[in-house]
């Protein structure tokens, strides 16, 4: 893995970047098979963080994740981004049923050329593991997802920040009396990730 | 890095998802709960359900069992037996099965939804639930139907599914329509991909997921890789099953092509019919629960085809294939013999005892031989048992409650009629007033009226009690034979009684006579409800209540407080109403009514309760009429109820004995009115007597104020407040208006603070800022609702504590006293009191007394139940210091409790070098009263007063230095004893009625009370001085005395 070039001599802004934002387009893979937005005949089994992940074989929306995925590596790069969100709404009615929330602080001390800090690839891999393991698991209290769903991609940027093309501005897309839990997070000691869910309850 | 809140995720295996998702604060509780006090609190909840279950009484039972499963979903995530989960639903189908009217209902259908999931074949249950007409309204029925078709790869019947459901047009209609696009879409890409891959004359039909990933095979033996003999993750390398299966599995029977064996990984072919769905008479169901690893019967090497393929063929088995009834019951024999009594572990399975749930729900017991004569309903209503003492506590409670319930209800029933009458007796009295100077021929027609207007007030309140009160008024008896000077007019709850019938006692036969006229002339309809709601109110408090003879008792030479005083928390009712016991007639009506409660006045007296209703009612009025009739101030006689001179007018009057008897219980008619014009007369002099009085003791130039609160501080009675913000509200006007000229004075002392903001909210633990310090609050000693005081820290470490009283009025009384305080007594002044300052908000007034510590009398009361002697002494001695000072500037300080009493800070040092100075320090001065500002005579508006004690001591013609002398013996007496005052009287003189234990210095302490209960008449000052000589302690004592305070501290 890219990555792992730099695994001796410490992690770097970029490689911090890089580790993030390959982590996002695992974790968004994984929701999206998880919560059956796409059917799971469309996925394929990948290794990677010591799991078996599964990634989409849909071309139109692996070119879209790539996309959302590489503007973000240089968002993450800037440290102009906080906050990545997944709606998960339903196509029929757009009632939002699910949010996916991660929470990203950057340390805007670090810059390109600062020392590269000290945390070894290891740690990282197994703390991204972990959280990619919990949202798995979040299936013992996510309601079934009844209706067909299609999912949006919110990044909450800096304010000044210019809007890329194909991007627009949106709402924050809140659920209303929703559960929240939080998950996991991770930190590769220049970026961290904080997760959490939100979702509807049926009561 | 797990944390704290992950035990959802560590558990995961042992969480059932449910359809409609966790909460996850329940779930996180259940996972996280230590077994003894999750199990209880479960229990708990449960019993709780269960009960409601039995005794429920309402429309709608479905819900109860819904909101049931609902918990029991939550709190089980396992599922699992302890929560019964497929017994209650099981119960619950059962329970409604005959309701037809649930039919329709959603919840019923989730119940059977849910229900689906224990038993052994759904398809069947939705077969049933489809020819019984259960859910077929709703469109989850069809779609979750749909799926589970769709989930055993029978496409065709999924969509005949979903098109019966369109065709029913079930609801919400464009759900199913949603699910029904949503799965051709998925058959048509599987189609598409299986034409794509497979093409083959089944491809339509099939249904099976097919990829070009390695597939694992199923329950293959996992190897272990690598050195710690641990299957990798990646499990598909080993055993892979071939792909692509496309023939169809080898028929194992050569010949009998009628059977296949189930081939998990093709769909069951159209061998299985298409189910047609009509509906059906079940006459059996179909399969016993499929067991695990169950081998059908049979020898092995029979030909026979076994019989398994048709389990797991049912779906499309037709009712009338009794078989499966036979296959059940044959017994289930594991081709393995197993001797039973070598190995008990391995019995044979009995058939019939795990009959599938499905089938146990529509087996209908006919059991018309027995019946049951225990209401076997009841118990065995829920899941559990419940045992018939449970049962029937239950009923009890059921009936407790509901009792109380109306109880309340009648209360404040009778209260807000009291209060409307209050409001008519108001309106009716004033137009009297107006009609005062009309002669006696218009009297009838007056008197009528007012008749009339009360009359009408019964329509504007009927009440299911309405005969009950007609029958009680009645009563209201007013034995004049009983009650030689005084007629109780109990009547009217506003007015009568009292002194002014005294007067008129000769006036009696004409007003006989005169209600007998009316009496007549007023049968009409049922009469004040006025009247009789107050009779009931007395006797809701004292049933026992004869009609005593109205005499009142005559006063004690040693004063007995004229009026019941309200104490705050009713517990004197009896005592107190003891004094009024000759007072209100009673009525068999009400004594029959029951209610030895309380009730919302706590003292029954009438006119005392009226004069409360109207504080809250009616604020103008209480002020301005609340004035005294002084009906016969020499004889000795005190009035007891204030009255309102207008409402008095309305005085019910006497009734003759025999008219009296002649009502009887339950006639009606009585008297309302009364010949005003025998009343007028000495209510004018009266009042014109009572307004006097009324400017003797104004003192105050503001009118308002003084009609607000002269109207309590009237001379011979002791004023009740209904609530302690009136009293506040007086005395807070009352200071304002005081305060008025001393604005300049404030302004200019330097400890004073104008701020302009509102009042901070203070709260325990949190920052105030005051000033340029900040402080951090402590604890909270509450003294009354309207003011607070707080102990708090300064920020900087030390020790030294500060109160802060925070009063809800903007009015700096507290300053002022201690402005005053400071003047008058100069030098000494330094000794007793501390540092204050003040700041004036908005909203609101903070006093900040510095340098305390956090030990107040009280805490010492409550914390050391012995304290030496001497250090008794050493208190006692300080606080007579204090109160001495206070008094010889003037001051009297009206409220001393000991939760306002604070050691002052360092004392230690203080008792070492300087003895003068007082080690007890005082927080609140609400309720002082400056006798050179105020000069009062009378004791109302202290708080002190409307204890027990205060009435039996004082009396009118005690000052008001003396409401501070019964403070320091309260808590003299709470040091010593632990014990409220209690007081007795012996040879005029009164004596502790508790008796001074050996190992206290009796003689001492017995002259200390004996001084200080009985001062009347003398300088307190001297009385102080004097005590304080007895009291004061040796330099020893001082020593001890540090230690103990160290201790303390």
């Amino acid at each position: 893995m890219a990555a792992r070039q730099l695994s001796r001599s410490g992690i770097t802004l970029k490689g911090s970047a890089e580790i993030v934002a390959e982590f996002f387009f695992c974790g968004i893979n994984s929701i999206l098979y998880q919560r059956g937005i796409y059917p799971p005949e469309t996925f394929t089994r990948i290794q990677k963080y010591g799991l078996t992940l599964l990634e989409t074989t849909d071309a139109k929306l692996k070119l879209y994740l790539n996309n959302v995925v590489n503007q973000l590596k240089d968002w993450l790069h800037s440290c102009s981004v906080q906050k990545l969100v997944v709606v998960i709404s339903s196509i029929d009615s757009e009632e939002v049923l699910e949010r996916w929330q991660f929470d990203i602080e950057c340390d805007k001390t670090m810059k390109d050329d600062s020392a590269p800090r000290e945390k070894s690839q290891k740690a990282i891999q197994e703390e991204i593991k972990s959280v990619i393991r919990q949202i798995t698991a979040t299936v013992t209290f996510l309601p079934l997802l009844e209706t067909a769903c299609a999912f949006d991609l919110l990044i909450y940027t800096d304010k000044d920040l210019e809007i890329p093309e194909k991007w627009e501005e949106s709402g924050p897309q809140i659920i209303s009396n929703s559960e929240e839990v939080r998950l996991r997070s991770f930190t590769t000691t220049i970026h961290k990730v904080n997760s959490m869910v939100a979702y509807k309850i049926d009561s | 890095m797990a944390q704290g809140g992950d035990e959802w995720e560590l558990s995961k295996e042992n969480v059932q998802p449910l359809r409609q998702g966790r909460v996850m604060s329940t779930l996180q509780d259940v996972l996280t709960r230590q077994e003894n006090a999750s199990h209880l609190a479960m229990q708990q909840q449960k019993q709780a359900f269960e009960l409601e279950i039995r005794f429920y009484s309402g429309e709608d039972p479905l819900d109860v069992w819904d909101r049931y499963i609902n918990w029991t979903e939550q709190t089980f995530p396992q599922g699992g037996k302890e929560s019964n989960l497929s017994l209650l639903l099981e119960r619950a189908v059962k329970v409604f099965h005959e309701e037809k009217r649930y039919y329709g209902d959603p919840r019923y259908l989730n119940l059977w939804l849910k229900f689906k999931n224990f038993c052994s074949e759904p398809l069947d249950l939705y077969s049933y639930l489809h020819s019984q007409g259960i859910g077929t309204s709703q469109a989850l029925l069809y779609i979750t139907w749909a799926e589970e078709y769709e989930a055993r790869g029978n496409k065709k019947k999924a969509d005949a599914i979903f098109q019966e459901g369109l065709q029913c047009k079930a609801k919400p209609l464009n759900k199913l329509q949603c699910h029904h696009r949503q799965f051709q879409t998925r058959v048509a890409q599987q189609v598409l991909q299986g034409i794509s891959e497979e093409g083959g004359a089944d491809a339509a039909d099939a249904g099976f997921l097919e990829t070009s990933d390695p597939q694992r095979v199923f329950l293959a033996v996992l190897k272990g890789k690598g050195k710690k003999k641990q299957a990798p993750v990646n499990r598909t390398t080993d055993v892979v099953k071939p792909l692509n299966v496309q023939l169809p599995p080898p028929q194992q029977v050569p010949g009998s092509s009628r059977f296949k064996v189930f081939d998990e990984n093709v769909v069951t072919t159209p061998g299985a019919e298409l189910h047609s769905l009509t509906p059906q008479p079940w006459a059996a169901l179909p399969p016993a629960k499929a067991k695990e690893n169950e081998q059908r019967a049979g020898p092995w090497n029979s030909g026979r085809h076994p019989h398994s393929s048709h389990v797991l063929e049912v779906t499309s088995s037709l009712p009338s294939f009794i078989p499966y009834v036979e296959e059940s019951a044959q017994p289930a024999i594991t081709p393995c013999k197993i001797n039973p009594t070598i190995n008990g572990v391995l019995s044979a399975r009995k058939p019939g005892k795990e009959k599938d749930p499905l089938q146990r729900v529509q087996s209908h017991p006919e059991e018309k031989e027995q019946k049951v004569m225990y209401y076997k309903d009841k118990v065995c209503a829920g899941v559990e048992e419940f045992s018939f003492e449970e049962i029937r506590a239950e009923t009890y409670l059921k009936k407790m409650r509901k009792k109380r319930e109306e109880e309340l209800q009648a209360r404040e029933q009778r209260r807000v009629e009291l209060v409307q009458k209050v409001q008519e007796m108001e309106r009716l009295l004033n137009e009297m007033k107006n009609k005062e100077d009309q002669n006696l021929v218009e009297q009838p027609t007056q008197m009528s009226e007012p008749h009339a207007m009360v009359s009408s007030s019964p329509d504007v309140l009927k009440s299911p009690e309405q005969q009950n009160k007609d029958a009680v008024f009645s009563h209201i008896v007013l034995d004049p034979e009983n009650s030689p000077a005084y007629k109780s007019l109990s009547l009217l709850p506003s007015s009568v009684r009292d002194s002014k019938l005294q007067l008129k006692q000769q006036d009696q036969d004409q007003l006989c006579s005169l209600d007998l006229d009316l009496c007549a002339s007023t049968l009409s309809g049922p009469m004040p409800i006025s009247f009789t709601v107050f009779d009931e109110l007395l006797p809701e408090n004292h049933p026992n209540r004869v009609p005593v003879p109205c005499a009142r008792r005559p006063l004690a030479p040693v004063s007995k407080p004229q009026v019941p005083i309200i104490p705050k928390g009713g517990g004197v009712m009896p005592e107190v109403s003891d004094d009024l016991a000759g007072i209100e007639p009673l009525n068999e009506e009400a004594i029959v009514t029951e209610h030895n409660d309380k009730t919302l006045f706590p003292i029954p007296e009438d006119t005392c309760d009226f004069m409360r209703a109207a504080c809250v009612v009616s604020t103008p009025f209480h002020g301005v009429t609340a004035q005294r009739v002084e009906s016969e101030p020499d004889s000795g006689r005190t009035i007891n109820e204030t009255e309102r001179q207008p409402l008095g007018e309305q005085t019910p009057k006497c009734v003759d004995s025999s008219f009296n008897q002649a009502l009887g219980v339950k006639k009606l008619s009585p008297i309302l009115e009364v010949s005003q014009e025998d009343t007028r007369s000495s209510v004018s002099s009266s009042a014109s007597s009572v307004s006097n009085t009324f400017v003797d003791h104004v003192q105050i130039s503001e009118e308002l104020v003084s009609t607000h609160c002269r109207a309590s501080i009237t001379n011979k009675t002791v004023f009740c407040f209904p609530e302690d913000e009136l009293l506040v509200v007086c005395c807070g006007e009352l200071h304002r208006q005081l305060l008025k000229p001393f604005q300049n004075l404030f302004s200019s002392s330097t400890n004073f603070h104008q701020e302009t903001e509102l009042m901070p909210m203070i709260q325990e633990e949190t920052n105030l800022k005051l000033g340029s310090e900040n402080y951090c609050i402590k604890q909270e000693v509450v003294v009354d609702e309207a003011n607070k005081i707080y102990l708090g820290a300064l920020d900087t470490a030390t020790d030294a504590m500060v109160a802060i009283k925070v009063d809800s009025q903007p009015i700096p009384w507290d300053f002022y006293i201690n402005l005053q305080l400071k003047e008058r007594l100069g030098v000494l002044y330094q000794e007793e009191f501390q540092k204050c300052n003040c700041f004036l908000y908005q909203n609101g007034c903070i006093m900040l007394y510095e340098e305390l510590t956090s030990i107040s009398v009280w805490s010492i009361i409550q914390n050391y139940v012995t304290i030496h002697e001497n250090y008794i002494m050493v208190l006692v001695y300080h606080l007579l210091r204090l109160v001495e000072k206070l008094h010889t500037a003037e001051i009297v300080h009206g409220n001393l409790h000991p939760e306002i009493l604070f050691l002052g800070f360092g004392i230690g040092a203080i008792v070492s070098c300087n003895k003068n100075i007082s080690i007890l320090k005082l927080v609140d001065f609400t309720h002082s009263v400056d006798m050179r500002l105020q000069p009062l005579s009378s004791l109302n508006g202290f708080p002190i007063i409307e204890t027990q004690q205060a009435q039996q001591i004082l009396s009118e013609s005690s000052s008001p230095y003396q409401v501070d002398l019964l403070g320091i013996a309260e808590i003299v007496h709470l040091l010593l004893l632990c014990e409220h005052l209690q007081v007795h009287q012996e040879d005029f003189k009164w004596k502790l009625s508790k008796i001074i234990p050996k190992y206290l210095n009796s003689e001492l302490w017995a002259r200390f009370f004996e001084t200080i209960l009985n001062a009347d008449g003398k300088s307190t000052v001297s009385v102080l001085r004097e005590l304080g000589e007895e009291m004061k302690p040796s330099d020893s004592v001082y020593q001890d005395l540090r230690n103990f305070i160290s201790f303390l501290v």
